[in-house]
């Protein structure tokens, strides 16, 4: 199944973002083969940084040069720091430091995208800062250079 | 561009994969977003309603060819634009959403 969702990712033209599931012995060339960017998901918590950390040097041993760091359910500037100290360990560029989000919570109970919700909540301003870094880091500078 | 978002279960992966994905159409482009995972539940956080379901992509749309080598390749047996055009939803913003998994881990990767 993972290699139908690479075949189809190599052969789109079109920006693709893939959201992938969390057992990372699934993490396989077929999927990530593909992409010009990895975001790893980091919680404030080692345990939860140690399990996601463990996808970033399979990933370099397949050769994505570009792994981010994003940084999400933060509730205290000791919590970003946390993560922060991480990512420096690793190598790791963090591009987004999202707080823990009441928004997110309540789109979710009531069935919406938060960006529908409220386009102003905290982690739509953050990721906005994260989708501009992208664009201009990874779209215009990466592989897919001249591609979209 | 070919993002993939990775992290532990519950991290916050597919809430940043669909606000991401909507903020990036919102800049023009037209995106494509994937769900990889085996719940899938990124149609919602794309703001599609409670109930909208996608029908998986089937395993039938890559073959396994050898090559001259003797390896294996996988090959899509239709275009890109065909199984967008068969599977793919609407999400608000323009953005496409294919569910790739049903998932039967034996044998897969
Ligand atoms: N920034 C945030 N603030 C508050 N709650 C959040 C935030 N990000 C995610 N959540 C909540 O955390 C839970 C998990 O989020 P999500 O489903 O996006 O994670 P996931 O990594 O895709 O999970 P899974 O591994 O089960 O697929 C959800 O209840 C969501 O509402
Ligand atoms: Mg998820």
């Amino acid at each position: 199944m993972r290699s139908i969702v690479g075949e189809i990712v190599n052969s789109s033209d079109g920006v693709t973002v893939m959201d992938m599931e969390a057992s990372i012995e699934h993490l396989s060339r077929g999927t990530l083969r593909y992409v010009d960017a990895l975001l790893v998901v980091l919680e404030p918590y080692y345990r939860s940084m140690e399990t996601a950390g463990r996808t970033v040097p399979l990933a370099r041993g397949l050769g994505i040069e570009r792994i981010y760091g994003v940084a999400n359910k933060l509730r205290s500037p000791e919590d970003a720091e946390a993560v922060e100290a991480y990512c420096r360990n690793h190598d790791l560029e963090l591009i987004a430091r999202i707080p823990f989000d009441e928004n997110v919570v309540e789109a979710d109970r009531v069935g919406r995208a938060v960006i529908d919700y409220d386009a102003a909540s905290p982690i739509v301003e953050e990721l906005s800062r994260a989708a501009d870094f992208l664009l201009r880091e990874v779209r215009v500078g990466g592989n897919g250079a001249g591609r979209n | 561009m070919k993002i993939a978002i990775s992290g532990k279960g519950g991290s916050g992966k597919t809430t940043i994969s669909a606000t991401l994905t909507r903020l990036i159409a919102r800049r023009g482009l037209s995106v494509l977003a994937i769900d990889g995972d085996p719940n899938p539940n990124l149609i919602q956080a794309l703001g599609l309603g409670p109930g909208v379901e996608a029908e998986a992509v089937p395993r039938s749309v890559v073959e396994r060819r050898e090559d001259e080598a003797g390896k294996t390749r996988h090959v899509l047996t239709s275009s890109v634009s065909e199984i967008v055009g068969r599977y793919g939803l609407k999400a608000p913003d323009g953005v496409t959403v294919l569910v790739g998994t049903k998932v039967d881990h034996a044998g897969a990767g």
